[in-house]
């Protein structure tokens, strides 16, 4: 794609990305702001496309569905209100909380404008890429096998405990009595 | 890709959508086309239904989503050397990619329908599609291994002699269930369940959306049929019959195959299916992959 493509795509995607990502948190449905982030993220996989990024844009594509998916079922299992139809609130702290968010944003969006970044490309047989392959599938490997067995045991952990009647799957749940017979109540 | 590559891909989409429900009927012994026709008729000429209490926009998303997802999955298919839609370097993980979207459009159908059938139906599907969309991304990687690519014409090519269900039985056995099930096929069609939550997450639709709706899952249909021909079944390759023809055959072969699998098999039960899903199929596929890159080191060096 040349320039003029590529900033057609990119501005308008980009003006999306960042108003559905500002609606997940005006929305108090649990569905809506897990698909609405999905939405977000699904829009960069596309500005990742439009910049070339071939294997980052159709595996962001990818992987953000099936993570936001996953998202939404344990948000809509977990939550007290996943319809928001009561009004509840989730947010603490608003004043420091927006506060620091719009440093944060404004710091990073000054470093992105501001760095100079390096122009033009490499072919696939580069040094470079041969290097990146091998941090990726070396080094950086095991961190990241630990980083996913962790979240997977935290999940799974989750679940277990949430069950009625916790981990060992029988009897009442967690503080309530147990009935003189020893069955649940 | 050029101008004319999205007019193909719906011209492709609409024609194969028709096809695939004119086989629904072959399978079922009914061969007349004329029920088809007039069930389009019937359903574009009610109005759009809109229910009592529901999440609009979700609801009203999730049709266009569902055909969007079956469209892009339909253009990574390689019909033959040169037509094709969408042909890039990691052409199999966008064809995942693009299924991946068929779980949000059923799940936004369901909630936003708000009934309680529809509810339970959209999230039956997000279960089954937690535990089913693994292995997929896991098989596609084991078949892009002996072709030391992930784009489909690259797969196909590889083919010319071996088709790949032969030398990966393994994960063939493995996809086609799993692409069934994304495609909301019986006996994977928990989301629906006409006998059980009446229609679930689409029970609520009417007119143009229904018509949408129905389009999509053929469309899904032919999408996943015709992956699995390209990928395992070699392609477009063949003795004496063009190249297109050969595709075209081998994908109704594949799509006859899932139709006539959906109404000998009963409806297996979502809980049974989930727990089977995270049991056998996973851990299977690792093997999969496994197996994928030893047959690629011994015989595609």
């Amino acid at each position: 794609m040349n320039d003029l493509g590529t900033a057609l795509v990119f501005w308008p995607t980009a003006a999306i990305m960042l108003a559905t990502g500002v609606y997940v948190f005006r929305t108090a449905s649990m569905a809506r702001a897990g698909l609405l982030l999905l939405a977000s993220l699904a829009v960069e996989g596309l500005i990742f496309l439009a910049l070339a990024s071939e294997f980052l844009g159709t595996l962001q594509l990818l992987m953000m569905s099936g993570e936001m998916v996953l998202m939404v079922f344990f948000m809509v299992m977990f939550m007290p209100d996943p319809g928001g139809l009561m009004g509840m609130d989730m947010t603490h702290d608003k004043r420091r909380a927006q506060g620091a968010a719009v440093a944060v944003g404004l710091a990073l969006a000054l470093l992105a404008v501001l760095t100079d970044w390096p122009a033009g490309t490499i072919d696939s047989d580069a040094v470079d890429v041969r290097a990146i392959g091998f941090e990726v599938m070396g080094r950086s490997m095991f961190t990241f096998l630990f980083a996913g067995m962790t979240l997977m045991f935290t999940m799974i952990g989750a679940t277990l405990l949430a069950k009625q009647g916790g981990r060992h799957g029988v009897g009442p749940p967690a503080g309530e009595l147990r009935d003189a017979d020893g069955e649940g109540g | 890709m050029s101008v004319a590559t999205p007019f193909a891909i719906v011209g492709v989409a609409a024609v194969g959508g028709f096809l695939v429900a004119w086989l629904e009927r072959l399978v079922a012994g009914r061969p007349s086309p004329v029920p088809v026709l007039r069930s389009i008729a019937v359903t574009l000429a009610r109005p759009i239904a809109t229910p009592p209490t529901y999440d609009r926009w979700l609801f009203h998303l999730a049709p266009s989503l569902l055909l969007l997802a079956g469209l892009v999955a339909l253009s990574t298919v390689p019909w033959a050397p040169g037509f094709r839609g969408i042909d890039m370097e990691s052409g199999v993980i966008l064809f995942a990619g693009a299924i991946a979207y068929v779980t949000p459009a059923v799940f936004m159908a369901g909630w936003g329908a708000g009934g309680g059938l529809s509810v339970v139906g959209g999230f039956r599907f997000l279960a089954l599609m937690i535990a089913y969309a693994m292995p997929i991304a896991m098989v596609l990687t084991a078949v892009g291994a002996p072709a030391e690519s992930l784009r489909p014409t690259a797969i196909v090519e590889i083919q010319e002699s071996v088709p790949m269900a032969i030398v990966q039985p393994l994960a063939v056995v493995l996809f086609v269930p799993a692409v069934m099930a994304v495609a909301l096929l019986p006996p994977f069609d928990i989301a629906q369940a006409p006998s059980e939550l009446g229609g679930g997450a689409f029970a609520r639709y009417g007119g143009l959306e229904a018509g949408i709706i129905a389009l999509a899952q053929r469309v899904l249909v032919l999408a996943v049929a015709g992956m699995t021909a390209a990928l395992f079944l070699g392609g477009w390759y063949g003795p004496l019959l063009p190249p297109a023809l050969w595709m075209a055959l081998k994908t109704a072969g594949v799509v006859a195959l899932m139709l006539w699998a959906g109404r000998r098999l009963p409806r297996f039960e979502i809980d049974r299916l989930v727990s089977f899903a995270w049991k056998v199929p996973i851990p299977l596929s690792i093997l999969a992959i496994a197996w994928g890159g030893l047959v690629t080191l011994l015989f595609y060096r």
